[in-house]
């Protein structure tokens, strides 16, 4: 009995120092010498294959693997050089000629301009295809390649041709793809033409990308770059603060109060791209203007509307529900970060919160107080009670109606607050308009037409409730003349001017009341990470940002110089040690038993 | 389920009369047929009942996978008559048998893959961890129950009934995070030695260290389930020792001078174990469902995870097929469990 706990022993001890030192060894050959930069993500991707992911985690890794015609410049966030070298815009605004810079793709293969034909004409012709970008394409008539010139031919005008969202592929691998639906582009390594390819991809575990060799703007400074994913977000900071991650974005306030204090974590606040708004539902109509839903009747007054807007003391939900990470709003959808397409209300349009000044306006417009306080239609009893559509499980959502159901007290009208699950909310505030004022946000790109778009009478859901995108249920013929215009307006300047004037008119109308600008939050840590660009350069965003430019532009220390990895590996070795140790003592005790038990055996 | 089949066996088995072994291996073989008669009844009705239920779900599928994206008309007709949700109602109820019986779950609306291959993919991480958390809740619920059984009243029952009944009481979600943060990112003098995602490293070792690394890995999530449900077993198998204590048979055992510890192994225990056993075959059939919340907490690559991200997206195929395996696994195993239960137990054959 002795003798077999003395060996049992011996034999632990010699596990655990055989287990350390081998396990040590393994896990740092494969990372030895990398500068590897591991970024969370909260959401795992949903393809490889770039004509369907929509996910953004899935966009965003597409962006470091693949060019676009052209990218936002990391300074002004105007377009600029990507795999097009130069172009130019026909008188007419019709024909656009792009010249391929003359480069490589990471298996060492020329790009050409038959790669970015291939690739427009595969997403116009398959319908599978449009999946993720159908409608970048859908104003093309014909795209075609000579060598490295690339002819875009546009059915209509239209001057966010620079922004198209459409991920280059190489022809040479694609073009045997029969079966777009269904191929999942889980080859590696991938052909890329960024500045990462990927070498794995572990499903709701990890994708790794390596970077590009032959990237036209010359190598990452980083070798490796590896995206982990995790279920919960709480998850995800316990590893940031551990060290297992370097980089994580989209935080909430939450979350990222608690990161803000960690002094080897920089916590990252700057202006963010989301814009928050009130969805008014001010009488729901088809693409036939057929009404419908069942909008509250006086929400389709636009002083009712304006009266609302009064009441809301932006500055004190952006204290209380968003914990000061936000700015109030004076303008409308687009968040002060693009300056160049910002508009902030001022003198005589701006509102101000200013309840007097609401039931003012609800008074002289006859909507009278009953006894209970509450306000009636002037033409008969219906009283202003409207709800208030929200998510459900989103406390910060919950924390808004309650404050709003204050405000709106205020002026004698009672909100009621209605929790839906996400699919039923997309369905009644989106396509059958069975609401009154919903929550609603919108990420906003560097160029602000699609969420200008949500806006058109185009967008509205058909007579069998078919098709939309819309956010507003929004048909105003001066918003419509507006849109055209700047479609066809090829000056930068110029068109600013008119998306500032739509943006007056959705603030002035009040079909969307704009409340906040979130910040984007983010954290990474200082003690690996030495220097990351955000984009804009000034004041920008990491992660949250929609490019590239951060993730090629960063740089941690070098492997070996202390930090996580270093430790990572002598970590592994003890609690392989551990349980190597565990798994021995487990044996033990059952080859113990089973020893005891032949004893009983012999005894009986 | 059980009731009405039960019914019409004990004749057979009675009739069959003692000693006559050929018979009643022949009774034993015609319970478990009629037992998987009647699985096959539920599972049909499974089949049918998971069909409706999951289009009596709020929501249109296809709007749902349109979220925050512009798509046309013509575009949601496509998505629609791509997964055939474009065909009157009993058509599609047709083909949805039809294929199910061939064992094609269809195409997962949000991977584009089909829905069995993405339940191939995590079964064994599921079986993996929810299989090594029952064996260990199982053999720590019965050492424990044993001897909480044995000396009832002892501190060590008054201990182990105490402990395993408070974390039978903690939701699983905190007492998750918890570990995580004690175990995993380490509090105070504790260091944060293991791992709290995933199933393995992403820069994973290869050969016997990555039997290494996946066993780190698996620590805080099996302790995390264990600790949830052991205290069942512990229970079971210490109030159905307790019942055998005061039996004579143990009385005369004792009187045979035995020692105290033979007692109870060799003859209290294996009468105790018998409820015990029941509890564990219905487990089992709940361990294809994996721990969705532990799975969630640790983003473990299981069923659980899966069914998870079904949920969240709404992605209908996948829940449907996820939902499908797991209620016949369920099926199965408690229909193994009533034959294993008959073989074991000549009381439940000739009662």
């Amino acid at each position: 009995m002795r003798k077999w706990l003395a060996r049992l022993a011996a034999l632990g001890v010699a596990l655990l120092v055989a287990g350390q030192g081998t396990t040590t060894a393994l896990a740092q050959e494969p990372t030895a010498g990398k500068k590897i930069v591991r970024v969370g993500a909260t959401q795992s991707m949903d393809s490889m294959n770039p004509f369907l992911a929509v996910r953004l985690v899935s966009t965003s890794i597409h962006r470091w693997m693949y060019g676009f015609l052209t990218v936002p410049d990391s300074k002004t966030l105007e377009p600029s050089a990507d795999l097009a070298e130069s172009w130019e815009a026909s008188e007419d605004g019709r024909t656009w000629t792009f010249q391929i810079r003359e480069a490589k793709w990471s298996d060492g293969k020329p790009i050409t301009a038959e790669d970015a034909a291939w690739t427009f004409n595969k997403i116009m012709t398959d319908e599978a295809a449009k999946t993720a970008n159908g409608p970048a394409v859908e104003n093309f008539e014909s795209v075609t390649a000579n060598g490295q010139e690339l002819t875009i031919k546009l059915k209509e005008p239209q001057a966010s041709m620079l922004e198209n969202p459409v991920p280059i592929v190489p022809k040479h691998v694609w073009e045997s793809v029969t079966d777009m639906a269904n191929h999942d582009a889980e080859t590696y390594p991938t052909v890329s033409s960024g500045p990462y390819f990927a070498v794995e991809h572990k499903k709701d575990q990890y994708v790794k990308l390596q970077a590009n060799p032959n990237y036209w703007r010359g190598k990452a400074k980083i070798d490796e770059l590896q995206v982990i994913f995790y279920d919960n977000p709480q998850a995800a900071i316990a590893a940031l603060q551990k060290g297992e991650i370097d980089l994580i974005g989209r935080l909430d306030p939450p979350e990222f109060k608690a990161i803000q204090n960690d002094p080897n974590i920089e916590a990252w606040n700057t202006d963010g791209r989301r814009a928050s708004y009130l969805q008014i539902n001010h009488g729901a109509t088809t693409t036939d203007d057929k009404p419908l839903g069942d909008g509250h009747p006086a929400l389709k007054d636009v002083k009712v509307r304006q009266a609302l807007h009064h009441a809301i003391d932006k500055q004190k939900l952006v204290d209380e529900v968003w914990d000061g990470l936000a700015k109030p709003s004076d303008g409308s959808i687009v968040p002060p970060m693009y300056q160049d397409f910002f508009w902030e209300a001022t003198g005589d349009t701006k509102v101000t919160y200013d309840p007097a000044r609401a039931n003012q306006i609800l008074d002289e417009a006859g909507y009278k107080k009953g006894p209970d306080g509450v306000r009636t239609m002037p033409d008969g009893d219906r009283k202003l009670e409207f709800r208030f559509s929200i998510h459900t499980d989103t406390p910060l959502e919950d924390k808004l109606a309650e404050y709003l159901t204050g405000f709106f007290k205020e002026i004698g009208i009672t909100l009621t607050t209605k929790k839906l699950d996400s699919s039923k909310f997309t369905e009644e505030t989106g396509y059958t308009g069975l609401f009154d004022i919903a929550i609603s946000g919108w990420s906003v790109n560097p160029d602000p037409e699609e969420v200008l778009a949500t806006h058109l009478c185009s967008r509205r859901p058909t007579k069998d409730g078919e098709g939309g995108g819309t956010e507003s249920f929004y048909c105003d013929e001066t918003f419509e003349k507006l849109y055209r215009d700047q479609q066809k307006e090829l000056d930068r300047p110029e068109r600013a001017e008119i998306i500032k004037q739509m943006q007056e008119r959705l603030y002035t109308d009040a079909p969307v009341i704009a409340l906040y600008y979130t910040n984007d939050l983010e954290g990474y840590r200082k003690d690996r990470i030495t220097s990351i660009t955000p984009i804009p350069e000034d004041k920008g965003l990491l992660y949250g940002g929609s490019g590239y430019w951060p993730f090629y532009t960063v740089d941690v220390k070098a492997p070996g110089a202390g930090g996580g990895s270093g430790d990572g590996g002598s970590n592994t070795g003890v609690i392989a040690g551990i349980v190597g140790a565990v798994v021995v003592i487990g044996v033990g005790a059952f080859l113990l038993s089973r020893r005891r038990k032949s004893v009983a055996d012999e005894r009986e | 389920m059980t009731a009405p089949l039960e019914a019409a066996e004990p004749a057979a088995a009675q009739a069959a009369g003692p000693g006559d072994e050929r018979s009643t291996r022949r009774g034993t073989v015609r319970y478990a047929l009629s037992k998987a008669g009647g699985a096959l009844f539920s599972i049909a009705m499974v089949i049918v009942g998971t069909f409706f239920l999951f289009r009596m779900l709020p929501g249109d599928p296809v709007r749902s996978l349109a979220q925050g994206r512009n798509m046309t008309p013509a575009q949601l007709d496509l998505e629609r008559s791509r997964l055939g949700l474009d065909k009157p109602l009993i058509e599609q109820f047709f083909q949805f048998v039809g294929d199910t019986l061939r064992l094609d779950l269809g195409m997962s609306y949000e991977y584009k893959r089909p829905v069995l291959d993405l339940i191939g993919e995590r079964l064994g991480p599921t079986l993996l961890l929810a299989g090594t958390g029952l064996v260990i809740a199982v053999s720590l619920g019965i050492w424990q129950g044993t001897r909480a059984g044995w000396r009832s009243g002892s501190t060590f029952d008054r201990f182990s009934t105490g402990t395993s009944l408070l974390l039978w009481s903690v939701p699983t979600f905190w007492l998750g995070l918890l570990l995580m943060m004690v175990f995993g990112v380490g509090i105070g003098p504790i260091p944060g030695i293991f791992p709290f995602r995933g199933i393995e490293s992403v820069d994973a070792p290869d050969g016997f260290a990555y039997v290494l690394d996946v066993a780190s890995h698996m620590v805080l999530p099996c302790l995390t389930l264990v600790a949830v449900v052991y205290a069942q077993y512990l229970l079971v198998m210490r109030s159905s020792l307790l019942e055998e204590v005061s039996q004579d048979y143990v009385t005369v055992a004792r009187a045979k001078g035995l020692r105290d510890d033979d007692v109870r192994r060799r003859h209290a225990v294996p009468n105790a174990l018998l409820p015990t056993v029941t509890l564990v075959f219905m487990r089992v059939g709940f361990v294809v469902g994996g721990a969705v919340t532990v799975e969630t907490i640790y983003t473990w690559p299981g069923l659980g995870q899966l069914f998870y991200e079904a949920i969240s997206v709404p992605d209908f195929t996948l829940m449907q097929g996820t939902f499908l395996l797991i209620t016949v696994a369920v099926i199965v195993m408690n229909t193994l469990a009533d034959v294993v239960y008959h073989m074991l137990d000549p009381r439940v054959r000739s009662a």
